[in-house]
């Protein structure tokens, strides 16, 4: 994917476009690096005209580390550690994907209990991401206790992923050949009671903000975005299917065991930020679901197959597959020499894409509203930046 | 000299020993100081997220030990806690944001990122081995990202640096930097029963047993 810059140089510095004849002379107002609302060292410039946003540029690569470039430099399980570090809030994701191509190319097997344990946690994770960004959301939106509830209820999960995995945030967890421990004596009871305490926490969600005259209020009509620029952005994941795309990857090309289990796809109409908030909310409950199913019925077998120390080799040629984490498709794009490490690896992220979709959304609204749009995404920067 | 010094000799001068006086003063203000630290939230990466557990939710919370109030603008903050990694193009925006905080400022470098580039140290071509290459830092808080528990004992070892530290004869003075990894054969348990401890002196905290309160969800991390 290449990006025209002199486009956005011209975006930035070029001449007004207005032609309302109250409309007066534009200005620029920077936003981040340093931004409390932009979710880490995100940089946005906006063309401004009185309050009404004009148009939006990103400005990328405050917290380029050039993990695609080191990933050539290890053999394939040390690039698992480094994606960790992409989307955090989503480690376990990450660290599948990555496994998944190198599974998929070198047609290494997996039993059912790996898959099992990759399913399960991977959607205890979605549901602890989403508690972090409602958290967050409620934060941006002005008020405080949503961020008390949210990380709360996330730090339960936390504990669980603690006794198994023996990390808190950066997991790597899922490694090509099956998942580094098997689950703790205790993860079976530990998700059950979880799942009881929190399916009596979520109506409490619902009556803190999403039943909130003043949350709806706030949150209906604005940022916008259609399903045609939301497919031609490139968006996916709760952005997308707000705007009314039934895209989810679990569904269409299944993987793990998302087959076995039923669940639906939260989808929108208008695409506007109440949309993106609400479906975020279902898939809570749409996790729920899915690990109410499996935890029961987790079967028996090995959860590493290959030898801890054994070289993992790709057969040559270009590789590719792509996964669903909670902020969209994650694609990782291997090309293989034949060799121990990855000739060129490459990792096709869902912020990157989504985050274009802010100059769509906020085009034309108010700079009041910006903030919400932004934290409706819910974008990590280092996972745009890599 | 400051403002304190400037205006108190007038009540000190006539006090034979006035020079025990000042030292009381001098650690009147330092223990103020080390327990109204307002941080700046900075945050690049992952330990933002932890930074974020240690500060602002509940079951850590960071008011306990007198750093509630986390600021956005360096202007208002006197504790930068580098959440993080710091690449070239952000390393000028670090340095920016040090000469806004004013004086007396302090500096945690958290999770090995900050502190020598961590798990980039090795084949990354745009990251900075280290924020004390940028500006200069107090307390090293080591992991990758430091629980929650590690950032508060990083804390806590600023805090007594702070009251150990200048004094307003002479100010600007700081003791080095200091690495603040948890002692050899430290648990978690010892950690959580020291800010008890801590808590404790303080007759307006009533404290609940946590073990006891949450049983089922408290993670037992002896059985590792």
């Amino acid at each position: 994917m290449s990006v025209n810059v002199s486009t956005l140089q011209a975006r930035i510095s070029g001449e007004s476009t207005a032609s309302s004849p109250l409309s007066t002379e534009e200005y620029f107002v920077n936003m981040g690096p340093q931004h409390p609302s932009t979710h880490g060292v995100l940089r946005l410039v906006l063309r401004l005209d009185g309050e009404t946003v004009r148009d939006v540029v990103p400005v990328l690569g405050y917290i380029h580390r050039g993990i695609e470039k080191m990933g050539e430099h290890g053999n394939y399980r040390q690039f698992v550690h480094l994606v960790d570090r992409m989307d955090y809030l989503a480690a376990l994701s990450n660290n599948w994907a990555v496994t998944m191509v190198v599974e998929k190319a070198a047609k290494m097997e997996t039993t059912d209990r790996i898959q099992a344990i990759r399913t399960l946690v991977c959607e205890l994770q979605r549901i602890q991401s989403h508690q972090l960004w409602w958290g967050v959301f409620g934060m941006d939106l002005g008020g405080f206790t949503p961020f008390f509830y949210g990380l709360r209820d996330r730090e339960q999960l936390c504990d669980i992923f603690e006794k198994t995995i023996g990390a808190r945030l950066t997991m790597n967890y899922i490694q090509p050949g099956g998942v580094m421990y098997d689950i703790h004596p205790d993860f079976v009871k530990d998700v059950k009671t979880f799942l009881a305490y929190f399916k009596s926490k979520l109506p409490e969600y619902d009556t803190l903000m999403s039943e909130n005259v003043i949350i709806q209020e706030r949150l209906r009509g604005i940022g916008k975005l259609s399903a045609e620029r939301a497919l031609a952005l490139g968006a996916t994941g709760p952005v997308l299917r707000a705007s009314g795309v039934a895209h989810d990857l679990r569904k269409s090309e299944p993987y793990g065991l998302y087959s076995q289990v039923d669940f639906d796809v939260p989808v929108g109409t208008t695409g506007d930020c109440w949309d993106r908030y609400w479906v975020r909310m279902e898939e809570m409950r749409q996790s729920i679901r899915i690990v109410e199913q499996l935890i029961d019925n987790i079967p028996e077998g090995k959860t590493f197959m290959v030898k801890p120390a054994a070289k993992i080799k790709v057969p040559a040629g270009v590789h590719y597959s792509h996964m669903e984490t909670p902020r969209g498709v994650l694609g990782v794009v291997l090309v293989s020499d034949g060799k121990e490490s990855p000739y060129r690896i490459h990792c096709r992220t869902p912020n990157f894409n989504n985050l274009w979709c802010i100059g769509e959304m906020a085009t034309g609204g108010r700079i009041g509203d910006l903030v919400a749009m932004l934290s409706s995404i819910d974008l990590v920067i280092p996972d745009i930046d890599r | 000299m400051g403002v304190i010094t400037d205006k108190l000799p007038g009540v000190l001068e006539p006090v034979p020993g006035g020079q025990v006086l000042l030292t009381a003063v001098d650690q009147l203000i330092n223990w103020s100081r080390s327990n109204s630290l307002w941080p700046l939230t900075f945050g690049t990466s992952c330990c933002a997220i932890e930074m974020m557990m240690a500060t602002g939710a509940a079951r850590h919370d960071m008011a306990r030990f007198g750093a509630e109030v986390a600021r956005p603008s360096p202007r208002q903050a006197d504790l930068l806690v580098i959440a993080g990694t710091i690449v070239k193009r952000m390393a000028p925006r670090l340095r920016t944001l040090y000469e806004q905080m004013a004086e007396p400022r302090y500096v945690m470098a958290t999770g090995s990122c900050a502190i020598c580039g961590g798990p980039f140290m090795y084949d990354s071509y745009t990251t900075i081995r280290g924020a004390d290459e940028v500006i200069p830092v107090d307390v090293y808080v080591p992991g990758c990202p430091p629980r929650p528990e590690a950032f508060f004992y990083g804390l806590l070892t600023l805090q007594k640096m702070i009251r150990e530290g200048e004094s307003i004869r002479h100010p600007g003075e700081r003791r080095r930097p200091v690495l603040a990894a948890l002692p050899e054969g430290m648990t978690l348990d010892d950690i959580r029963k020291e800010m008890q401890d801590l808590l404790s002196h303080d007759a307006n905290v009533k404290m609940v047993d946590e073990l006891a309160e949450g049983a089922h969800f408290s993670a037992e991390l002896k059985d590792f």
